[in-house]
């Protein structure tokens, strides 16, 4: 593929980024977005960036999406180039997701769940209706929701983390057993994906999918493309203690907290090999921020994906290269917005090639009448 | 009660930077800090342990900033203080490994620093208590469902 360097267009170039910053300024509002009102407002949207971008800064998340004026694409993009230029200075210990301070936590799979469940912040049970009185919101009754939230909510004694659901569910054997793995964890940042590639390689690369990419390769899974329904076992939403060891001691202490979304799927069991009792099958996904339908959706590919490379893919879900090559926002995003560049060159040559053949053909019926 | 060491950094981290800063200023007036390494901000790999088959995977990255100093006292004591946090403020993690050191030695000023962490440590527990309410607000009671006609559940 050619492309032709263009003189004269600098000019042009300036005067786009102006006229964008013209439209991002120009509304009927004389205050700017702050940073804090778009993290913490737009709470969801600041999760798919930092989740997309693969870097867990909501703060800059909220100030890529100010400056790309919500392209969330864009924003995850922007993330991404400024973690390019930064130093890598560690690679933390594995993480242990059952000490995760819950925010929400339920369990499609059993009323009872140990720990209980709680609905915490959510739309599941909301009827999808505008709330019109949010369009001109008092000030006074903004502040006010929160504090008699706080004020009315007794402080209760529950405790800091749960534990998992399905280690119940192994525990009487109907799961498989965990097989320890002292296979590296696939780094997708330093290392290309060539296939076939590890588990590993396949949750971080979902991990850091596009959400709506994501969705649409499990919900052609569960659609039909597919036979499984799974049930989730549990999806759970809170912060994670990053445990990190003391510069100094040596001694693992908690360094911060990050926001993540985890699930766990049960599945159809399969057949039994062997001697082996049948067992369900499990998928799981997880991913930074508050966002449920990705976490779902991986876990629901992480399941599709094991078989696939388990059994030989039936289905455009269970084949790792089809799924992993095109859940990323920023390369099919890079590639869709490519085709706007100059193709003067390329598509000169086409235009060459059409009229030589439709030369030729006239030639040839010109010939064949006479 | 004094909070152990490895609760430092989370505690600190709780409170407005300017605060621990402005503490590990006057502090450095008084005693001499030497960096061990220079203070540094980058990115770590976060490694997490899935929760179906406890594999290791990197859900993706995350700012740390690390610091190590030692600090010495006019009288001759000395100790090594160090922080790494999840931060991309380098001289944040410089503050907090100065009142590492002081507060690890019991250096003139630990004092001051560690009512700094236990009011860090309030922070954490407020915070802490204000995501507690929204598991209490919205807890399942299930032992209405078992009222009811069992046929209707799915």
């Amino acid at each position: 593929m050619s492309y032709v360097a263009i003189k004269g267009g600098k000019a042009a170039i300036d005067g786009a980024a102006a006229a964008t910053d013209y439209l991002r300024c120009k509304g009927s509002l004389d205050e700017p977005l702050t940073l804090a009102m778009i993290e913490e407002q737009l709470r969801l949207l600041t999760s798919r960036v930092v989740s997309e971008g693969g870097l867990y800064h909501p703060r800059l998340a909220a100030l890529a999406l100010k400056q790309f004026q919500g392209d969330t694409l864009e924003a995850a993009f922007a993330l991404r180039a400024y973690r390019s230029t930064k130093p890598r200075l560690l690679e933390s210990p594995p993480q242990d997701t059952s000490k995760m301070r819950c925010i929400r936590r339920i369990s499609s799979a059993f009323k009872e769940v140990p720990g209980g469940q709680y609905l915490g912040a959510t739309y599941d049970y909301a009827l999808r209706l505008l709330q019109l009185d949010l369009a001109n919101e008092d000030p006074a009754a903004f502040k006010a929701v929160a504090q008699s939230f706080l004020r009315d909510t007794p402080d209760s004694e529950l405790p800091d983390n749960f534990p998992k659901v399905i280690d119940a569910l192994r525990a009487e054997g109907l799961l498989p057993p965990v097989v320890p793995s002292r296979a590296p964890a696939f780094d997708i940042t330093r290392d290309p994906l060539v296939f076939p590639v590890p588990r590993s390689a396949a949750l971080a690369t979902m991990a850091r999918a596009e959400t709506g990419g994501l969705l649409a390769m499990a919900y052609s899974n569960m659609r039909g493309y597919g036979d499984v329904h799974p049930t989730v076992a549990e999806l759970r939403v809170g912060y994670l203690p990053v445990m990190l060891p003391h510069p100094v001691t040596g001694e693992l202490m908690e360094a911060g907290e990050v926001l993540i979304t985890e699930c766990e799927v049960v599945a159809m069991y399969e057949g039994s090999n062997g001697d082996e009792l049948p067992t369900f099958t499990l998928g799981y996904g997880a991913c930074f921020g508050h966002n449920e339908v990705k976490a779902i959706s991986m876990a629901i590919l992480d399941r599709a994906l094991q078989k696939g490379m388990r059994d030989g893919p039936t289905n455009p879900s269970e084949d790792p290269e089809f799924v992993l090559l095109h859940v990323d926002g920023v390369d099919s995003m890079g590639f869709a917005s490519h085709y706007k560049m100059p193709h003067y060159v390329t598509f000169q040559s086409d235009m060459d090639r059409l009229r030589t053949t439709q030369q030729k053909m006239q030639q040839q019926d010109t010939e064949a009448t006479a | 009660m004094n909070a152990a060491r490895k609760e430092w950094p989370a505690a600190l981290c709780a409170l407005p930077a300017a605060e621990v800063k402005h503490l590990a200023n006057v502090l450095s007036g008084e005693l001499e800090v030497r960096d061990v390494a220079l203070p540094h901000a980058g990115l770590g790999l976060l490694n997490l342990r899935d929760g179906a088959f406890e594999e290791s995977y990197f859900i993706g990255e995350i700012p740390v900033a690390r610091a190590e100093v030692t600090v010495r006292s006019a009288a001759g004591d000395e100790e090594r203080g160090g922080a790494l946090i999840v931060d991309d403020r380098a001289q944040l993690a410089r503050s907090i490994a100065i009142l590492d050191a002081v507060m690890a030695g019991k250096l003139p000023g630990s004092v001051p620093a560690m009512a700094l962490v236990q009011r860090g440590m309030q922070v954490r527990q407020q915070k802490q208590s204000e995501r507690k309410k929204l598991l209490a607000a919205t807890r399942v009671d299930f032992s209405l469902l078992g009222q009811e006609d069992d046929e209707d559940e799915e």
